[in-house]
């Protein structure tokens, strides 16, 4: 009996994954937990295993190729046993009632304590056909050339999953010129109905195409989906972070003398977000509109957005309230360096309550920053800079840093989220406080 | 303008250009005493006189052959065939010495002659009398191939033909003499052989048919305007040569092409059209050319089948339907 190997669902966000690499051969034999291939996801490249003994019998993705979520990858069985009916079942129209997509693990919120919050809308069955090729009708091909869109990307709602002029044209029509608040949540995939678009100018020669990577697809996707979807505004704070710079000072002397690494001010940051997070929660949630409701999570996860080549990502510190300094430190460095190795695990980057973006290493002094879906905030900490400051009617130097809080306005409210900026600024002013 | 019969615009043409040119004769089966088989040449003979109205005997391959002869001798010879699937009786005539002689003799003999009559299915005349001949023409080099689908195209494309120095096939139809059109009456109304008409413009799909098949297109295309898709519809008007680029020019609009031919599928005027398409506007199609054809095998003498053995209004609308991916 051949066994399909189909593509499984290796991050919450993922629909699709691409295969970069076969590491074992047609014929080959392969026993349950073997890697077999190496899969690029949105997230990270992961290892593909296989759960069954057998032998290799065809390789149907090729290298690069990109295969929706329970889409086939290989088939396994005996030596020499006929396949062609099992690549039938997945390569005509059956494909998407043969292999539907794995349920998303990550999707399910379990109830009760310590719940994770739920990191994604519940994931669109393909109807793309699974044998491998991407269909399109000449015309589509040419169109998606032109205009930079991979083919891969788009839904054919021609006979079997072909993809035609008006779904190109419908990714031509959801591409947003410039991000505009109130516009309505495009929908992830075209729509079957013609849409007519007006065909863009075409600049000829005058740019150079660059293939769109699983993360840049990931990145778009959700930003777009949440700055459409969540009305933002936006808290601008000012800290004096005279004391917190004196705090670390001494804790990197003890740090040092004790051969650990040292501890960052977004170390300090994100603890102090962590504590004022349990004071506040609904900053600590998300409004869930599919679900017609709002969850308040029982745990704080504090996510931390981490610039990698492709694009960036965010690593989550679990349970960031209940840990010391010295942890928080130690675990944002090691993520912060499986990220760039691209070696995260979805567990490292998944079931976030709350998430900060730190652009103070660029002098920026302040910025706004988009909610991580389907937190309700984000904190966006600029640089910390030397000011002259007015104390006692004295002109002093000083340290400020401002921090600007993106609130999603479904969950919530402008005196909420300044209490919680409240919060965070006196653990700053006092970092002390953060010991208790 | 006047309104004249298909019949009518023929005969019109044939008169004006036998009054302009003293060398142009009419020769078939009951042309003359008869007034044509289909009417086509009523009171030419009694104009003319019975040196150029002749009629034959049944005798195809004779009198064809006596055409090109004269034409080798520098007169211009209108040979009426009572129907195309006569003229297979003179098959070596029309391929062998019309096509060929001009080639053969290096260009020092031209054959400016015009075989004409009516082609393809007319109703129940069964299997021998209801054959679509453009395609098997329209393979051999050396013969142009003409099929009008109305009296004014068929008036200026038939004094087109007689004046053209090289052999013209030019395809009526039994069905369509009694139709009614406009006819230009301008003086010396030429339509250039080899040039397409757009009949219709639109966006959504092209429709290309030529003779009885066009009006099956121009129907359809009334009938998907109703639902509120635009459907252009390419008249080809000459077989051979074929005006591919505007063809082109309409599948690289609309992305989608249905050719209605009432020949028969295989190896035909579809399957050229077809072809012509994906090798020059590959990149424009958004969808596989569907042709709507007769069926592949003799035609039928019984009414039902007969009708079911043609190109139908209604496959082809849903050949539209699906190159449109509305179906």
């Amino acid at each position: 009996m051949a066994i399909p190997v189909e593509m499984p669902k290796m991050s919450d966000t993922m629909e699709e994954g691409v295969l970069v690499s076969w590491l074992v051969d047609e014929g080959a034999k392969v026993s349950a937990g073997d890697v077999i291939a190496q899969v690029e996801t949105d997230k990270a490249t992961m290892d593909l295993e296989v759960y069954d003994d057998g032998v290799l019998l065809k390789k149907v993705a090729q290298e690069g190729e990109a295969v929706p979520i329970g889409g086939l990858i290989a088939v396994l069985g005996k030596e020499g046993e006929d396949i062609s009916g099992l690549l039938a079942k997945y390569g005509g129209d059956g494909a998407a009632a043969e292999a539907p997509p794995k349920a998303p693990a990550q999707a399910e919120t379990p109830s009760g304590d310590g719940a994770k919050p739920t990191t994604i809308a519940p994931v669109k069955p393909e109807e793309a056909p699974s044998d491998g090729r991407v269909k399109a009708s000449p015309l589509a091909r040419k169109m998606a050339t032109e205009h930079g869109i991979e083919l891969s990307d788009v839904r054919g709602s021609g006979p079997e999953g072909r993809i035609i002029k008006r779904d190109i044209e419908a990714v031509l029509t959801e591409r947003p010129a410039a991000p505009e608040e109130g516009k309505a949540a495009p929908a992830p995939r075209p729509a079957p109905r013609p849409v007519p678009a007006p065909a863009p100018a075409l600049p000829g020669e005058a740019y150079e195409v660059v293939r769109l990577s699983q993360m840049r697809k990931a990145i778009a996707r959700r930003l777009a989906q949440s700055k459409f979807t969540a009305p933002h505004f936006y808290l601008t704070a000012e800290i004096d972070m005279d004391k917190t710079v004196a705090f670390r000072s001494r804790l990197n002397a003890l740090a040092e003398a004790q051969g650990r690494g040292k501890i960052s001010f977004n170390d300090l940051i994100t603890k102090a977000c962590a504590l004022a997070l349990r004071q506040h929660p609904y900053v600590n949630g998300s409004y869930l509109e599919a679900e017609g409701e709002i969850r308040l999570y029982r745990e704080v996860h504090v996510a931390v957005a981490v610039a990698v080549d492709e694009g960036l990502i965010t690593p989550v510190i679990r349970n960031a309230d209940r840990k010391g300094l010295a942890q928080i430190a130690e675990e944002t460095r090691e993520l912060a360096e499986k990220a760039r190795n691209r070696q995260l695990q979805p567990e490292d980057y998944s079931g976030a309550t709350f998430t900060t973006s730190n652009l103070g290493m660029f002098g920026i002094e302040a910025f706004t920053a988009i909610i991580n879906p389907p937190n309700a905030c984000i904190l966006a900490i600029g640089a910390i800079r030397d000011v002259p400051v007015v104390r006692d009617g004295e002109i002093v130097p000083g340290k400020r840093m401002k921090v600007t809080l993106s609130c999603d306005h479904r969950i919530v409210d402008g005196a909420v989220g300044s209490r919680f900026l409240t919060t965070v600024r006196d653990y700053l002013e006092e970092p002390l406080n953060l010991m208790l | 303008m006047a309104e004249l019969q298909f019949r009518e615009a023929i005969r019109a043409a044939m008169v004006e250009e036998m009054e302009r040119d003293a060398t142009i004769f009419l020769m078939g089966e009951e042309v003359a005493q008869y007034n044509g088989a289909y009417k086509v040449s009523e009171g030419m003979l009694d104009k003319f006189g019975p040196r150029r109205v002749i009629d034959t005997p049944i005798s195809e391959n004779g009198f064809a052959g006596l055409g090109i002869g004269a034409a080798l001798n520098g007169l211009r010879p209108i040979i009426e065939f009572m129907t195309f699937n006569f003229s297979f009786v003179a098959f070596d005539q029309l391929i062998n010495n019309a096509a060929k002689i001009r080639y053969m003799s290096g260009g020092q003999f031209k054959i400016p002659i015009v075989f004409r009559g009516p082609n393809g299915a007319a109703g129940q005349l069964a299997a021998t009398h209801n054959t679509s001949t453009e395609s098997i023409y329209a393979t051999i080099p050396g013969l142009k191939v003409v099929a009008p689908s109305n009296p004014d195209d068929a008036k200026g494309l038939l004094k087109s033909a007689i004046r053209d120095d090289d052999p013209v096939l030019f395809l009526e139809s039994e069905v369509m003499y009694g139709m009614r059109g406009e006819v230009s009456e301008e003086e010396d109304y030429l339509i250039p052989i080899g040039k397409a008409r757009v009949a219709r413009e639109g966006t959504d799909v092209t429709l290309v048919a030529h003779s009885k098949s066009y009006w099956i297109a121009m129907r359809v295309a009334d009938r998907l305007a109703e639902e509120g898709y635009s459907a252009e519809v390419i008249d080809p008007r000459t077989i051979r040569p074929l005006d591919v680029d505007t063809i082109l020019d309409s599948i690289r609009k609309t992305n989608r092409c249905v050719i209605i031919d009432e020949s028969n599928p295989y190896a035909s005027i579809s399957s050229e059209i077809t072809y012509q398409i994906q090798d020059r506007a590959f990149d424009f199609l958004d969808a596989p050319i569907v042709r709507i054809t007769a069926k592949d095998t003799p035609a039928p003498y019984a009414k039902n089948l007969m009708a079911y053995y043609m190109p139908q209004e209604d496959d082809a609308y849903r050949a539209c339907k699906k190159v449109m991916y509305v179906d």
